[in-house]
């Protein structure tokens, strides 16, 4: 019996594996570049305080921080249709969890700008910068050192949580995990592998952010 | 070259400038004095439109304004000439010292970055930085940082250079260095309005001396003349109270 689920466990790990490689990964990392797109735009027009536009982040945040992730992929995915927009389950995926961590993220860039002090953005006003010339030049080289640890948690919880695209169709590590389980009557087994690939990829993505934030260290003139 | 005419500001019910009427001659150094809480940082950051006036006019050379209704684009144009020193320096966290020094030049100016670096370069020499020119702020000490900030501050050769406190937030042994940079650049005939606790230098270094109270510019005279015989009773209790060799009066 238990040589039974060792041989369907080494042969469903590739099999696993290979759609978390080839759908988990590329889904996560197009959702995060989607989201960090829309997290600085949402953050910058709050702290510009752009008139309506920053009302409409407010909006935004509100929305998508405040319904769940799985009621927001249904939406997009089975909702729109009936709008006339029908879109394929994966960009569907990348969307919704583009636009879902954005929200959030905002909130992160936002906090990380806010958290740059006073006298960085006075004194780039006094040697003539203009505000996006301060923002570009000054204040977000400072934001992205203090946002870096929080943003990619959330790229680590990315991971994780494109497992709810199974639920909208998309062939990923999760659903496939889902089918062998349902064939070979071993949830238990499959279940946890899939858990182990997850933690796999975190575990790979903690490493680097590890690394990352060593070289993200101010460099000194030594070591230049 | 700059004069300011009757600067109002108030920050809630708190009228913090009453009136102030100010003016820079072209090469001339002055010391604004007064105790705490007077105003002295209040008036230069509403020159500097850091801060917005609730009233006032102010004519900068060829540069005429409300303080009040003054558009952004005006606050630039005027900015370009003007430096200023922040008593907590505010470099860039973010750049070296060369590149605090060279970005108002490359980016806000346009200026090729070859010889903006030349410039940068010069500037630092100046200060004494040269040798530390590819340091980030947080390896510098406070007196290092300053003097950065004095190179950047004057880098675009500015009409006019604004010090608040620049060494209140120095060690004692750190302020002679700065000290003795804002004295060379003094003699070298840069416009400059200090903001400074440091009696000895405002008595060596200033042409004229400010002295606040409350809101108001009460006394400005000859820096010889302000310190030997001071005419308001609370510029002569400000003065024995700063200075414990204070022994003009009587
Ligand atoms: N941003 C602000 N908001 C509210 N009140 C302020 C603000 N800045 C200054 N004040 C008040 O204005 C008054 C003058 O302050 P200011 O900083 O100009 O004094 P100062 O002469 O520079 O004093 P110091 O020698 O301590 O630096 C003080 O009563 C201060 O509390
Ligand atoms: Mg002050």
């Amino acid at each position: 019996m238990s040589g039974k689920i060792a041989d369907i466990l080494i042969s469903s790990f590739t099999k696993i594996l290979l759609p978390g490689i080839r759908v988990t990964i590329p889904l996560t990392i197009l959702a995060f570049i989607l989201a960090t797109v829309i997290a600085l735009a949402l953050a910058l027009v709050q702290v510009a305080k752009v008139p309506v536009l920053s009302q409409i982040a407010r909006i935004y945040i509100w929305i998508f921080r405040g319904t769940p992730l799985l009621v927001q992929l249904f939406i997009i995915f089975f909702g729109l249709p009936s709008l006339g927009v029908r879109l394929e389950a994966f960009p569907a995926a990348v969307i919704a969890f583009g636009m879902n961590l954005g929200a959030y993220n905002a909130e992160t860039i936002r906090a990380a700008i806010l958290g740059v002090p006073e006298g960085q953005f006075e004194a780039a006003a006094l040697v003539g910068l203009t505000w996006w010339q301060t923002m570009i030049r000054v204040v977000l080289p400072q934001a992205f050192t203090i946002a870096f640890p929080p943003l990619f948690s959330s790229l680590i919880g990315l991971v994780k949580d494109t497992s709810l695209a199974s639920a909208i169709t998309v062939i990923e590590l999760f659903t496939t995990a889902q089918q062998i389980a349902a064939r070979t009557y071993q949830p238990f087994a499959l279940y946890c592998e899939a858990g182990v690939i997850y933690l796999l990829f975190c575990t790979v993505l903690t490493w680097l952010q590890s690394w990352l934030e060593k070289k993200l260290v101010r460099r000194s003139p030594e070591n230049d | 070259m700059i004069r300011v005419k009757n600067l109002h500001k108030s920050f809630g019910s708190n009228e913090v400038l009453k009136g102030i009427d100010f003016e820079v001659d072209n090469g001339e150094v002055i010391a604004v004095l007064g105790s705490s809480g007077s105003g002295k940082t209040t008036m230069l950051r509403c020159m500097s439109f850091l801060e917005k006036a609730d009233q006032g006019e102010i004519t900068f050379d060829e540069f005429h304004h409300d303080m009040v209704t003054i558009s952004r684009r005006d606050i630039h144009k005027m900015r370009m000439h003007m430096g200023f020193v922040f008593q907590s320096f505010n470099l860039f966290a973010n750049q070296t010292a060369l590149e605090n020094v060279t970005t108002g030049l490359t980016v806000a100016r346009k200026i090729p970055k070859p010889q903006a670096q030349e410039t940068a370069h010069e500037m630092l020499k100046k200060v004494g930085m040269e040798d530390r020119a590819l340091y980030y702020p947080a390896q510098l000490s406070g007196g290092q940082q300053q003097r950065v900030a004095i190179a950047r501050a004057i880098a675009a050769n500015p009409r006019v250079v604004f010090f608040d406190e620049p060494t209140s937030a120095l060690d004692p042994e750190l302020t002679g260095e700065v000290l003795d940079v804002m004295k060379k650049l003094a003699d070298e005939g840069t416009t400059m309005v200090i903001v400074t606790h440091e009696m000895q230098f405002a008595r060596d270094v200033a042409d004229k001396v400010v002295f606040m109270d409350g809101g108001s510019i009460i006394e400005q005279n000859g820096a010889k003349e302000f310190f030997e015989s001071p005419q308001q009773e609370r510029t002569l209790q400000f003065l024995r109270r700063s200075s414990k060799d204070y022994n003009y009066y009587i």
